[in-house]
């Protein structure tokens, strides 16, 4: 049994399973341990522990679990990339999930955990600078449960890099994934045709492709250091500019429209995400990815456009990129 | 027999589509390069039935980078937008308002700069005219960052074109982020007090905030360029302000003028006044070291140096000058 194993949550999610992969790929399928309700793909041979973090007891068997397999690193990617109509049972995992699964960590002399965060808890507000430092105040719309689960997921962390001096905890706060196999709340309004924006605003987007977030993610892993990074493409784009490369057909809504429409389709069942969502078609949330250059190792290779054109491509393999065609 | 029919039109249409995909590609590619005006003559060629989602959103793709380019800078700044927009700029400076820009030459040619201006004239002319002048006036052609208001840099409609013009909402953070990649950045230190000051005060400069634009340069090692604009107070006099109506729409004042709001859009038109634009030698500010930004009895003396330095060059200015007109 190897000594320094690593346990990865989430391995159901598009990067959890990316991460496993690539850690199989790389270490061997015996120095990687796969922990999720979901068991990962055979071809890969790892082993399988299921567990659901949202049982009551998840702890304690995480705990057992943990000290079986003499996990030394805990790669966390069990987040939920769109909002889920069912905001307990996300809650349950995200925020309550993230709090067992760490205190199991502790309890087990777990070195390091690597958890997965977004840059949206930053919240987009009026008042951000134009490059969020991980210092900033973490400020998200409170109505929002989406990101109210991650902003708590965090508070959770730092509690624990606080009261764990030997648990080394990174939270990796990556901007919204575009590119190919990444199926979001945002690819399927990107997927139309006909794509509404608020009128009178224009604010700078960034876009990661898959491949820099998992560079970041292995990066992070080799490096140790503690702390939140931003992990972030090389370059922004306006959110207008991007929807015209994509040949879209914008369409501007006055924005306490876009707030009431959007909340009424999502209630209907109709709409891909509830309103606290436009504040990010509204707002700047743009980080910036100097802490993670200087103490991870890890730049971006992809800007935002690289990540949109390489979706576009993925989307609509034989049309050219700006030419895509609508989607069947 | 009757599978074998079915099977040909299939294996017919596969290759169609293809080849109606390419085409669509090759007729892109021909559109990017006849530019938009040949673009849209074969739109209307093609009449009725070439209107089609698809025709629409490439049409209207066409026409939308046309003026804007695919790439932007991390703050935003769009040089073909700047571009388009430039000969009305250029229009208003030349011949409009008939800016009289001395000094620029003093400008260092490249490195970090940061340029303090006094602000009037309720809409952010006068930084514009500051970004022409150097643009246009100094040797190296440099392009001047303007840290724009609050007021102005989160306006909806204002604020994306103020982005794509190469402004820079004002917060030092950013004005840190530009000084340290070499670019030459403009200031406005009395803030809404200034572009917003009544008619009646004209000229007498504002307090100069509370010298954050002193601790920037002393961070960065930026010189400091004093500038004075002269002709932008009287573009909009703003002879009442209805407060309680601007706070309704989110804006700190909205000013009354002879002409706004009572001609509606020809309120916006700005008055073609006689202006001046002078800038002074640099104060080279590396030499107090990057630690004097936490001194703030410094930071205050050098803040009240530069405001007496850009009040004089105004006062000099007006001393000269015969006319609001003619200069």
């Amino acid at each position: 049994m190897s000594a320094r194993r690593i346990a990865v949550t989430g391995v159901a999610s598009f990067l959890g399973a990316r991460v496993l992969r690539s850690l199989a790929e790389a270490q061997g399928p015996d120095a990687v341990v796969a922990i999720d309700v979901a068991s990962p793909p055979a071809a890969l041979g790892v082993r399988h522990r299921p567990l659901d973090l949202t049982e009551p007891a998840s702890d304690q068997r995480l705990l057992e679990l943990l000290r079986a397999e003499e996990v030394e690193t805990l790669v966390h990617a069990a987040f939920f990339t769109s909002p889920r109509r069912d905001v307990d049972h996300a809650h349950e995992l995200e925020s309550i999930g993230t709090l067992n699964l760490l205190a199991a960590a502790a309890a087990a002399g777990v070195r390091r955990v690597v958890m997965r965060s977004f840059t949206a808890v930053y919240g987009a507000r009026a008042q951000n600078p134009n490059f969020l430092t991980e210092d900033h105040p973490l400020q998200p719309n409170p109505a929002l449960r989406w990101v109210r689960d991650k902003l708590e997921a965090e508070q959770h962390a730092a509690a624990f890099a606080r009261r764990y001096p030997d648990l080394t905890v990174t939270v990796l706060r990556f901007a919204p994934l575009l590119g190919p196999g990444v199926h979001t709340f945002y690819t399927r309004i990107l997927d139309r045709r006909v794509v509404p924006l608020l009128m009178g605003y224009d604010p700078l987007v960034q876009l990661l492709h898959p491949d820099d977030a998992l560079g970041a993610f292995l990066a992070a892993i080799a490096a140790g250091a503690g702390g939140a990074f931003n992990v972030v493409p090389s370059r922004p784009i306006p959110l207008l500019t991007a929807l015209h490369l994509a040949a879209k057909v914008p369409v501007a809504v006055p924005h306490p429209l876009a707030y009431a429409g959007a909340e009424v389709l999502w209630a209907a069942g109709l709409g891909a995400a509830p309103a606290g969502f436009v504040d990010y078609a509204r707002y700047l949330f743009v980080a910036d990815g100097e802490r993670a250059r200087q103490r991870l190792g890890f730049s971006a290779r992809h800007s935002s456009r690289d990540a949109l054109e390489a979706y576009l491509r993925y989307r609509h393999p034989r049309a050219s990129w700006h030419a895509a065609e609508a989607p069947s | 027999m009757s599978g074998s029919a079915k099977v040909v039109p299939l294996s017919r249409a596969q290759p169609r589509r293809v080849e109606a995909r390419a085409e669509g590609r090759a007729r892109d590619e021909r559109a990017r390069a006849d530019g938009l005006l040949v673009a849209l003559a074969r739109l209307a060629e093609r009449g009725g039935a070439g209107i089609t989602w698809e025709g629409l959103a490439r049409a209207w793709s066409a026409l939308y980078f046309a003026w804007h380019s695919e790439d932007v800078d991390e703050f935003g700044y769009d040089p073909k937008f700047t571009g388009t927009v430039m000969p009305l700029l250029e229009f208003l400076y030349a011949m409009w308002w008939r800016v009289e820009a001395s000094g620029v030459e003093s400008l260092p040619a490249s490195g970090p700069a940061l340029l303090v201006a006094n602000h009037s004239g309720v809409l952010p002319w006068d930084g514009l005219m500051i970004n022409l002048a150097v643009r246009h006036e100094h040797p190296a052609r440099r392009q001047c960052r303007l840290l724009a208001l609050d007021m102005f840099a989160l306006l909806p409609f204002l604020a994306p074109l103020l982005a794509q013009m190469g402004a820079v909402r004002a917060n030092p953070e950013n004005g840190e982020r530009l000084l340290g990649k070499g670019e030459l950045v403009g200031v406005f230190p009395e803030g809404v007090k200034g572009v917003g000051k009544p008619f009646a005060q004209r000229y007498r400069l504002a307090r100069f905030g509370r010298g954050g634009f002193v601790r920037l340069a002393l961070r960065t090692g930026a010189p400091i360029v004093p500038c004075a604009v002269v002709g932008a107070e009287e573009v909009h006099p703003k002879v009442a302000s209805a407060d309680w109506l601007g706070r309704a729409v989110g804006l700190p004042y909205l000013p009354i003028t002879p002409t706004f709001p009572w001609l509606g859009p020809l309120g916006f038109v700005p008055l073609p006044t006689k202006w001046s634009i002078d800038f002074a030698d640099p104060l080279p500010m590396a030499e107090y070291g990057p630690g004097a930004a936490d001194d703030p009895i410094l930071v205050n003396r050098l803040s009240e140096d530069v405001r007496s330095t850009v009040q004089r060059m105004v006062d000099s200015r007006l001393a000269r000058r015969r006319s609001v007109w003619f200069g």
